[in-house]
């Protein structure tokens, strides 16, 4: 398909600027640019441009979108409505805080259902994704323990299961990085974290349910071994949304969590963001929060600030018009509401994976919220790798699972399939992945060239990376 | 379901989870209708105040968005999907990310773009940790945008990287040389809306042997050469002005562009374009040896979700804008705000720094600041940011008209 560029006709319009009704300024010729070229269409024209490129994209209202470690469940088009509210959209984050009340109770408010869903004392909606609420919860990890006069905890413990962001995110933080093994089950290897926890830990990172879907069911121990050694838990909340409800990290023996507000709470991705990430702490933490604050006084919601602050993260308070809709979540679910969706993302996955179990699950017993198939057998047995499976499951109108992670299962497929998927297409999906899975035995080339039915095939990734093409030679 | 599985309850699920977690009660809530959550929310909303018009920016810009782009960002494909870790079923956003990258290409000046990042704080905080090299010390003003001056401190500060502030006491970032910088940030339009001499800074700071990010709001590149064309190695800035609603500070959209020589150290995702297995054209998320899910501590970045739809938005809007649009509406802003500028003079106002100013200029009104502000509150306008009890930092943009603009210096006149 053509670029919006290469549809520019010299010359077209379509947006008119109202009239100025002043004198025109005119800036000194010197400091102005010479050209700038920018896309010439119509607004039909534009509108047919951006509706085509629509229809070239796969969205959960499309499909089966199981994909693992993302809980890609429905996104109610309430919200859309809610965050597009004039008294929310127009709100200006610099007007006066006794002028806009209304904001500052909705992160009051969501900070206060936060804070109860995770067991934690306090919260910050500043962090923009998860990734975001891991580094500013890390930088408060360091802010607490210089607070004590601590300065040797300069190590982060991180499973070798953990999602690539944990490691990065300790690192942007300025903290050394020490894997922990999984034992046999995929669980942490509690010998090995013994081990590493020590007077220079500064806190583990933990997923819980980990990146396998299981439960760490030695929790609490594993928490008395990093609290033992004078260490922070930090709780990565990805995969709440198998627990909400059910258990509390903050009855595990967490001290900070971050959520992904685009996951559990159901705001849409928009095809890779915005999020939103808070973070969420135990009463010890709640001085190193971001600034600013917002605090209840006697003529209402406030801004305020701390001493002691690990910094402020981003501009302003975050992505407000992402998190007004899980605000909107939690109304609509309530908590008994998000205890029946987790029930049910994780009765879904156990659905799925006992129809499919046949294929190569990884782990006995039962999973949470998500399951990882491994496809080395297959890849052996017939040379169709995770990949091949993956595209053969696009030409059936699924969005593929998550591939190759977590890393520590060879040729990995992990399908977390939300609450929101009914039995009717679990089972279409089961079908699906069985018919893939003949077809390897019976003809592995037409999965080696899967997709068939997008409107691009295969696309050459290396070449791509190799002698990159980032944008367009205008 | 459960009969496949055996069990008599969903519950039973959870056996594997420690007894005394179970066990631990809590509150939950009841759940509500969709109507009533609405209306709980629309009476939240409804607390806001609401403005008739607005002079206030300081990072956040009340523009008016075109119908056409609200209406084909909302397409549930753009809304819903997430990261493109699909090719074949994700053309259209990868597609749609690349034409982003190519138009933030051509305003900046660069020749490599990022597909987003958290805001224009967070860009350029994540800008300067990449270009900080040996040296290891960042410098900047004290006249860039105070959230992203804290945000700098907060990224800079984690990395063990010094900052170290320079007064612009006169409103212009003036670099004396010696300052054993490895980068120099330097923000144009400065925070107070001047128009920094950033060829000028470029070169002082070349001399020095540094590298050099230039922060901004992006609709002034409509106007002015370009931090490329200057000689800058990186420009950043939240590009929150192209068709996105202030929604009290959140979602926005910080962009990132380079030299080329940046291409393999960038942080966050970018979008190549190659070929499929046919031989026509495909576009594909690229450079990913870079990002945080295949080189975890040792990526450039740890950001994984960014703000990729508010980069479809940006898209959208400069399609629609066009250059001459563009042009037009940056001039417009201008020539409003140097209107308003002249006029509140007139009725008693200085102007705090006699410069070059883009869209936001300063007024300097001895002890006056808030009661002036207070005053067109009453009236139901969003005056300029008090900055202390004597300085309004002003903002216009086209949403404001002659009319606008005359009862604010009427109000003006009162109170002075
Ligand atoms: C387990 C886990 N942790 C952290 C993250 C990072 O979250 P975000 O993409 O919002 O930055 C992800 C996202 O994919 C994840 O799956």
């Amino acid at each position: 398909m053509k670029t919006v560029f290469e549809k520019s006709v010299k010359g077209r319009r379509c947006f008119e600027v109202s009239a100025l009704d002043v004198e025109k300024y005119d800036f000194e010729a010197g400091a102005l640019r010479s050209s700038l070229r920018l896309p010439e269409l119509s607004e039909p024209e534009v509108v047919a441009h951006y509706t085509a490129l629509s229809k070239r994209t796969f969205g959960v209202d499309d499909g089966f979108y199981p994909l693992g470690s993302c809980t890609m469940k429905y996104n109610p088009k309430l919200h859309e409505v809610i965050a597009a509210l004039p008294g929310f959209r127009d709100a200006h984050p610099l007007a006066r805080a006794d002028k806009m009340q209304g904001s500052l109770a909705v992160i009051d408010t969501l900070s206060a259902y936060l804070a109860g869903i995770t067991g934690m004392d306090a919260v910050t909606l500043q962090p923009c994704a998860g990734a975001h609420g891991e580094f500013t919860a890390l930088l408060m990890v360091r802010a607490y323990h210089r607070a004590r006069g601590d300065e040797k905890r300069v190590k982060v413990l991180i499973p070798d299961s953990a999602h690539g962001t944990n490691p990065a995110s300790a690192a942007m933080a300025g903290f050394e990085v020490v894997t922990v093994k999984s034992d046999a089950d995929g669980l942490v290897d509690l010998a090995d974290l013994s081990l590493k926890a020590g007077e220079d830990t500064a806190a583990l990172m933990l997923t819980n349910p980990n990146t396998l879907g299981k439960f760490e069911k030695h929790i609490l121990k594993i928490a008395e071994i990093v609290h033992e050694a004078g260490a922070l838990m930090y709780y990565d909340g990805a995969n709440l949304n198998a627990v909400m409800g059910v258990v509390r990290p903050g009855d595990m023996g967490f001290d900070l969590v971050h959520l992904n507000l685009h996951k559990t709470f159901s705001a849409p991705h928009g095809g890779g963001g915005p999020g939103s990430g808070p973070v969420c702490c135990k009463a010890e933490l709640a001085a190193f929060l971001p600034d600013p604050q917002v605090t209840r006084t006697e003529r209402g919601f406030r801004f305020g600030r701390s001493d002691w602050s690990a910094g402020r993260v981003t501009a302003f308070y975050g992505n407000f018009g992402v998190y007004v809709k899980a605000l909107a979540y939690i109304v609509t679910l309530g908590g008994k509401g998000l205890r029946e969706a987790a029930v049910t993302a994780v009765l879904n996955a156990n659905y799925l994976r006992e129809k499919i179990s046949y294929f190569y699950p990884v782990g006995e017993g039962r999973c949470m919220h998500e399951f990882v198939l491994s496809m080395r057998k297959l890849r052996e047995e017939t040379g169709v790798t995770a990949a091949d499976v993956a595209k053969g499951l696009i030409d059936r109108g699924i969005h593929p699972p998550t591939m190759y992670f977590p890393l520590i299962v060879e040729d990995a497929l992990m399908f977390e399939p939300t609450e929101t998927a009914s039995k009717e297409t679990l089972d279409a999906a089961a079908d699906a992945l069985k018919e893939v899975i003949e077809l390897a035995y019976t003809d592995p080339d037409a999965l080696h060239s899967a997709p068939h039915t997008t409107p691009i095939r295969r696309p050459d990734e290396a070449g791509a990376a190799r002698d990159p093409v980032v944008k367009e030679e205008l | 379901m459960l009969d496949l599985l055996g069990l008599t309850s969903a519950e039973e699920l959870f056996s594997d989870l420690p007894k005394e977690l179970r066990r631990k009660k809590f509150a939950l809530s009841e759940g509500r209708s969709q109507q009533e959550t609405y209306k709980a929310l629309a009476e939240l909303a409804s607390r806001n105040a609401t403005y008739k018009s607005v002079f206030r920016g300081a990072g956040s810009y009340v523009h008016y968005i075109p119908a056409a782009v609200t209406s084909v960002t909302s397409r549930e494909e753009f809304l819903t999907s997430y990261t493109p870790y699909q090719p074949e079923i994700s053309q259209g956003i990868l597609q749609a990310t690349f034409e982003f990258q190519t138009m933030m290409c051509e305003l900046t000046g660069m020749d490599v773009a990022t597909a987003s990042h958290y805001s224009g704080a967070t860009a350029a905080a994540e800008a300067c940790v990449m270009c900080a090299g040996k040296g290891r010390k960042v410098v900047t003003f004290s006249n860039i945008d105070p959230d992203t001056l804290d945000t700098l401190r907060t990224y800079l500060g984690a990395r063990g990287i010094a900052l170290e502030v320079l007064s612009a006491d006169n409103g212009n970032a003036v670099l004396k040389s010696g300052t054993g910088g490895s980068v120099l940030y330097i923000q144009s339009p400065n925070y107070y809306g001047i128009v920094e001499d950033v060829s000028l800074l470029v070169s002082a700071a070349k001399a020095e042997g540094m590298k050099v990010v230039v922060g901004g709001n992006p609709l002034a590149l409509a106007l002015f050469r370009s931090p490329g064309e200057c000689g800058a190695d990186v420009a950043v800035g939240d590009a929150q002005p192209f068709g996105l609603p202030v929604s009290f500070g959140g979602p926005y959209l910080g962009y990132m562009a380079a030299k080329r020589e940046f291409m393999r150290k960038l942080p966050g995702r970018i979008v190549g374009e190659t070929k499929d297995a046919e031989g026509d054209r495909a576009f594909v998320l690229t450079l990913q040896t870079r990002e945080q899910h295949i080189r975890r501590e040792k990526a450039t970045s740890n950001i994984c979700s960014n703000q990729a739809h508010c980069a479809l938005t940006a898209a959208v809007y400069l399609s629609l804008m066009g250059a001459r649009g563009l042009k037009d509406l940056a001039t417009k802003c201008a020539s409003n705000a140097h209107y308003l500028a002249r006029e509140l003079t007139r009725v008693g106002a200085k102007l705090f720094y006699e410069k070059e100013f883009f869209h936001e200029f300063v007024t300097i009104t001895p002890g006056k600041a808030s009661a002036l502000t207070a005053a067109l509150e009453r009236k139901g306008i969003l005056g300029g940011l008090p900055l202390d009890e004597h300085r309004i930092l002003w903002c216009c943009t086209e949403c404001v008209g002659k009319a606008d603009m005359d009862e604010v210096v009427s109000i003006a006149e009162e109170v002075l």
